[in-house]
């Protein structure tokens, strides 16, 4: 009867949120949703509130107002370890590896919460076969390597969580062009073996020819809301975030 | 030019008189290994946490004394008992004293430093110097101004005597016991669940979060540790020395400047520098050829502390990281 994606098919429902940094309101009524399979995008200015949404998702920096659910259940206030558990993993921006650990051992660490740890092997085996560089230098120290290799332990270190949801906030930061057109056939590899993605994005040209759905933000808002596609159209979009002159 | 004016110094010291170096150097050795355990505590915490916690010189300084009421005057242990006696009565004191004081750590850190975790570090800091004034301060209500020991438990008979140089048992208890102690935490740190969640939590806070650490359990685990390490060094000085409710004001700079010195924020540099400061100590205080003698001692591990800070703060065995420190 009707083409709205069924309840079931949205895995994570974010409901006016009003998120706060000490005194500062930093979201002021974001709403989102992601469907089982998608890639979804936010893009937006620096400060537009793209990180603070993730960190109100993972339980970093809780909402004071709204409601956010994940797989039907309410997890407004449930302690971030625990967030993990149930299937939200992140690759943070800015990376945050463990600097003095190893390549493995960073990788590892991404399945700290895991009771299942006897298939730890398999998964290194994935993450190896979707990164091979990582292969060659997984006994070296993470705070020697690059930062294309960097972005690729931290996706890797999320993805060794068997995440039910990827959040993946600004993989393209600071890499070179040929390391970014990289991560990004990364980003739609992982999700055509099943994972949806939450995609944080200052590129946002690359993020919309990724994303099937996209939200932009503004001061602490969702601006706009629409097919990806159809946002790569709007002249709004193109002039503020596409670099195209007016 | 200093370093080799002091080697010199020790050289000659030893050609002049072996059996006093190598006494001197065994003692040197003993306290190192107490002061050692101290210093991991504030290496611990501060690598966790960037807090240099300065009540944990105090904590160690009331966990000797509680150890005192534990084996003294609740077990009735006195140096008329059998060597057996008294060491299952050091024994049995040293759990009953770690577990008392990695609880009392645990306490600590939840009612002064949590809320603080966001505040500027300043605030923390002070927080963390009345906190090392209440501690003492404790330790002074109940225990009084009077000095307590309870050396000459163990027996002063020779593990080995080689010439005129001999190594007591009774020194030799606190390497016997240290060791082990020691052994079992870099275990700990290196291959455990928790030990894997403190050394990411120290990396990165958040990073560690977003993996699902708990990271409050992770800081309460860290303080456990430090606080039953500091009550080891609590019993095993109590074995060796005098203590009363102020002597872990010095003993706790001591350990801090062993700490600084080897690297904070790194173990094994807070074993080696501890170890390093002990011996710089019993030479100062013990040999015989020029030494500068114990009115000096402060003045010097004092100064050691100055000389890194500004020459090099990231110690011996410490990176260089991005702030300095």
């Amino acid at each position: 009867m009707t083409t709205e994606p069924t309840r079931e098919d949205v895995i994570l429902e974010i409901d006016d949120i009003h998120t706060y940094y000490g005194a500062i309101h930093a979201l002021k009524g974001v709403s989102l949703n992601v469907r089982a399979g998608e890639i979804v995008t936010l893009i937006g200015a620096n400060g537009a509130g793209k990180t603070t949404t993730l960190r109100s998702i993972n339980g970093l920096n809780q909402p004071r107002d709204g409601r956010i659910r994940f797989q039907g259940r309410d997890i407004t206030s449930v302690p971030s370890h625990q967030v993990v558990k149930m299937g939200i993993a992140q690759s943070p921006e800015g990376r945050k590896l463990f600097p003095r650990m190893s390549v493995r051992e960073n990788l590892e660490m991404g399945a700290f919460q895991r009771s299942d740890r006897k298939n730890l092997r398999e998964d290194l085996d994935r993450v190896y076969t979707l990164f091979p560089r990582l292969s060659e230098r997984k006994n070296q120290k993470a705070g020697t390597l690059s930062g294309g290799e960097q972005q690729m332990v931290a996706i890797g270190r999320a993805l060794m969580a068997r995440p039910k949801l990827l959040l993946l906030d600004e993989p393209s930061m600071g890499l070179a062009p040929i390391f970014v057109e990289k991560i990004f056939e990364i980003v739609r590899e992982i999700n055509e073996q099943g994972t949806p993605i939450l995609l944080v994005e200052q590129n946002a040209l690359m993020a919309l020819e990724t994303a099937s759905r996209g939200y932009v933000m503004e001061t602490g808002r969702i601006a706009l809301a629409d097919e990806a596609k159809a946002l790569r159209q709007n002249e709004q979009v193109r002039k503020t975030y596409l670099g195209e002159g007016a | 030019m200093l370093v080799g004016l002091i080697v010199v110094w020790l050289l000659v010291n030893f050609f002049k008189d072996p059996s006093e170096f190598a006494a001197v150097f065994l003692i040197g050795l003993t306290n190192g290994t107490v002061y050692g355990l101290v210093a991991i505590g504030y290496t611990l915490v501060y690598g966790i946490l960037q807090l240099i916690n300065f009540a944990h010189g105090d904590v160690f300084a009331l966990s000797g004394l509680v150890s005192f009421t534990v084996l003294v005057d609740w077990l009735g242990v006195t140096p008329a008992d059998s060597t057996a006696v008294a060491v299952g009565g050091i024994l049995f004191t040293l759990v009953v004293v770690m577990a008392v004081f990695a609880t009392v750590n645990v306490t600590i850190e939840f009612v002064a430093y949590r809320r603080l975790r966001h505040a500027p570090r300043l605030a923390a800091l002070i927080t963390a110097i009345g906190m090392s004034f209440i501690v003492q301060n404790v330790g002074l209500a109940l225990y009084d101004v009077d000095f307590r020991s309870a050396s000459g438990l163990i027996p002063r008979t020779n593990v080995f005597e080689i010439g005129d140089v001999s190594y007591t048992w009774n020194k030799f208890m606190v390497i016997l016991i240290t060791v082990p102690v020691l052994v079992l935490l870099t275990w700990f740190v290196a291959s455990t669940r928790h030990g894997k969640a403190m050394r990411a939590t120290a990396q990165d806070r958040d990073a560690a979060a977003m993996l699902g650490i708990n990271v409050n359990r992770t800081i309460s685990v860290t303080f456990a540790l430090a606080g039953a390490l500091a009550a080891v060094g609590g019993v095993l000085f109590l074995t060796q020395f005098n203590m009363r409710y102020d002597t872990g004001f010095e003993l706790g700079l001591i350990a801090f400047t062993a700490a600084v010195l080897g690297g904070i924020g790194n173990l094994t540099g807070a074993v080696l520098g501890a170890t390093l400061i002990g011996l710089i100590q019993a030479f100062n205080e013990g040999l015989a050829w020029h030494a500068p003698g114990s009115d000096w001692t402060r003045s010097i591990v004092f100064g050691i502390l100055i000389a890194i800070l500004v020459f090099r703060p990231e110690g011996l065995l410490g990176e260089r990281t991005p702030e300095g420190a």
